[in-house]
């Protein structure tokens, strides 16, 4: 049947048409088709910061001062202005033009004190009680010498700060630091928030600190993961400490510094660690899926052989990457080699990885892949969605497209599928789990089931792209399938060198028509650009 | 150019000169271990599986699962072993990767028993090596205490000894 894709006539339908059961939303969000961003502000006028993100609710605007000391956050608001000129009909007014039409200012807050800055790339927003984290850190050693559990060959960090704000009055509540210590910030990578649960992940230490963002605006400890599974090991050790004998305990006890003059008394105790409560359970559960799928002894032993002994120390040799919620109580662990640690995706499938689900409150090993592991690839296929778990409290992040709630995304991931070779293809995949927190766009301007776009121009993923000087179209998925805004980066003229390299951010707000394009040369300075409905 | 040839060479007939001395000391005791490899293969000793690391002969890696019945029942304890170049006239070095409540093994894991010791003999394999470290889940060696305290609770307060060993074993070998 044929609709009319006229708002006049979409309003008068919703009058007099129930839409089927549970699909209300989706026709509400077909208004989008009608209203978009297709006005644009060139090169508008604003302050000289960076623009992080819009938060996930809308009501704030995230920014960092240049020198990336100061947060500064804005409330974004419809521009209303007055004119008694007659064309005002047809273009804004000059003074309309501004950054400080769209956006208001609410307070300035500095987090950077001394020699830390603020990681730019790093911010999460627990949407239930309007808190952000934000970190600060001192700058990265990279031949940092490794001391005793550290793992050698990851940079060291001299103070790392999480810092928690209510956003709303930009209050300090809570801090939480981390020393010689290093934490992959960049794009959330070392960092995951679901619900009122914080996963952060010291590469160097291998530890994955779980903390709770209490409603009161604490930062609790719940437990930490690696050295020891539950939260009570270290504590239960140190209880049974009176059974060591003498010198044991004070090795519990400060361990660092005993380790060595215990080497040089005792020449057993050299190349003797401990598994680590985290490997210790990663190995077991290896070890018993070879001893189950065997009931033969003989070829039971001959497959360990193979299959486990001959690589036992590759897995004790593996580290933790990253780490993400699948929900309140299991963790999504990839694990892979020191070298591939620090590497940002484009080469980390060339590594062999491994992915574990780690079930936090039981300590278990729920299950293990390997990045080529073509299950696991296709319970990515049919289930992305779980991979990417929402909190409870957010409404429009359980529209955002992926191949297994949309059709169209899910054919263009089958032409790729189609066209690569299939074991490479299953290992490139896989290299986004674990996602990160928070780097999607809930705008429905990404939404596949309206919009078709060139998603190597942009995309709801929050990347900086390669800008060229055409300007990004959007077409509706629908009849007439035509043409419904453009977004263009960049001054409107073009740039008179089109040599030089561009490179472009986009901000969308999570509902309006309402987006801020970000522009960036090397040399000169960034060109923002507003669009918006008029 | 030719200087840098020289050193290279000489550097070269060094290193294979004491990769020979290596071998030749040592290919009796790889044999050894590889007939001891294959003997455990055929016959492993109930709840014990080993194998080399990667493919150092010299290096293995064992698993004992905790027997069931007793505290470690449930618990999989790895273990290091390391056959010296003179095996098997001296022991091999065995020590536990997992933590255990045993009054056998110290906090770091070293494992104290009298065959890897004083009690070594050359006819003894690692299957025998392996077998005695599984009895002593069930009876402690009483003349190689490395924890005195665990061995006197388990002398005067055997439930208590046990309710611990398990909480280990559920905490640290699972």
């Amino acid at each position: 049947m044929f609709r009319s894709s006229n708002v006049a006539a979409r309003i008068f339908e919703r009058q007099i048409r129930t839409p089927a059961p549970g699909t209300s939303v989706h026709c509400a969000r077909l208004f989008y088709e009608n209203l978009v961003p297709s006005h644009t502000i060139y090169d508008v006028e604003c302050p000289d910061h960076s623009f992080r993100k819009f938060t996930e609710d809308g009501h704030y605007l995230i920014s960092f001062s240049r020198n990336n000391q100061d947060l500064i956050v804005y409330r974004p608001r419809w521009p209303s202005f007055c004119c008694k000129e007659d064309n005002c009909i047809h273009d804004l007014p000059q003074k309309a033009k501004r950054f400080e039409s769209f956006f208001t200012e609410l307070y300035t807050v500095s987090l950077a004190s001394n020699n830390e800055l603020i990681c730019k790339d790093m911010f999460l927003y627990s949407e239930s009680n309007q808190f952000g984290v934000f970190v600060t850190s001192t700058a990265p050693l990279h031949d940092a010498p490794s001391s005793g559990e550290a793992v050698p060959g990851i940079p060291s960090i001299d103070k790392i700060t999480f810092h928690l704000l209510r956003l709303r009055d930009g209050d300090t509540l809570d801090k939480k630091v981390f020393h010689n210590d290093f934490i992959n910030l960049t794009h959330n990578m070392g960092v995951f928030l679901y619900d009122d649960l914080l996963a952060i992940v010291s590469l160097r230490f291998q530890t994955i600190h779980i903390l709770q963002i209490r409603d009161s605006g604490n930062l609790v400890d719940v437990r930490a993961i690696g050295t020891f599974c539950r939260e009570d090991d270290e504590l239960f050790l140190n209880s049974n400490a009176q059974y060591m004998p003498v010198s044991d305990q004070s090795q519990l006890n400060h361990s660092e510094n005993d380790v060595e003059t215990r080497a040089h008394q005792n020449p057993l105790y050299q190349n003797n660690t401990l598994l680590s409560g985290i490997k210790q359970r990663l190995l077991s559960f290896v070890f018993r899926e070879i001893w189950n799928e065997e009931s033969d002894d003989a070829l039971r032993i001959q497959s360990l052989k193979k299959k486990f002994y001959f690589h036992f120390q590759d897995y004790v040799d593996l580290i933790i990457w990253k780490v993400q919620f699948l929900d309140r109580h299991h963790l999504l662990i990839k694990f892979g080699s020191v070298d591939g640690g620090i590497l940002v995706s484009r080469n980390a499938d060339q590594h062999p990885a491994f992915f574990a689900v780690y079930n936090m409150e039981t300590t278990e090993i729920v299950a293990f892949y390997q990045n080529s592991a073509e299950e696991l690839y296709l319970f990515f296929e049919m289930f992305c969605d779980h991979f990417h778990p929402q909190s409870r409290s957010s409404l429009h992040m359980n529209f955002i497209s992926s191949h297994s709630n949309n059709i169209y995304a899910f054919e263009q991931l089958r032409g790729i599928k189609k066209k690569a070779i299939f074991t490479q293809f299953v290992k490139k995949m896989l290299g986004s789990l674990p996602f990160s927190c928070q780097s999607r766009s809930p705008s429905p301007y990404f939404d596949q089931s309206l919009f078709r776009y060139d998603e190597k121009l942009i995309s709801a993923t929050d990347r900086h792209r390669q800008s060229t000087d055409h300007p990004i179209k959007f077409i509706t998925r629908r009849q007439p399938y035509t043409l419904k805004f453009k977004i263009k980066t960049g001054p409107e003229a073009g740039s008179a060198d089109s040599r030089t390299k561009k490179i472009s951010s986009f901000l969308f707000h999570p509902f309006l028509p309402l987006a801020l394009s970000i522009q960036q040369t090397v040399f000169s300075q960034p060109s923002i650009n507003i669009h918006f409905r008029k | 150019m030719r200087s840098s040839g020289m050193i290279g060479s000489s550097s070269a007939t060094a290193s294979s000169a004491t990769a020979w001395a290596s071998t030749t000391s040592v290919s009796s005791s790889g044999k050894r271990i590889q007939r001891e490899m294959a003997e455990l293969n055929l016959d492993p000793p109930p709840y014990c599986s080993a194998g080399p690391k990667g493919d150092n002969l010299y290096h293995w890696v064992s698993t004992i699962m905790g027997p069931p019945g007793t505290p470690y029942g449930g618990g999989i304890f790895f273990l290091d072993i390391t056959f010296p170049g003179d095996y098997p006239f001296k022991p091999p070095k065995v020590a536990f990767k997992t933590r255990i409540y045993h009054c056998n093994v110290d906090s770091s894991g070293n494992l104290g028993l009298d065959i890897l010791k004083d009690g070594w003999s050359p006819a003894l394999t690692i299957s025998k090596v392996l077998l005695a470290i599984r009895s002593i889940f069930t009876n402690p060696d009483p003349h190689n205490l490395l924890v005195p305290g665990i061995a006197h609770q388990h002398m005067v307060d055997r439930p208590k000894h046990d309710q611990l060993a398990a909480e280990w074993t559920l905490r640290f070998a699972k």
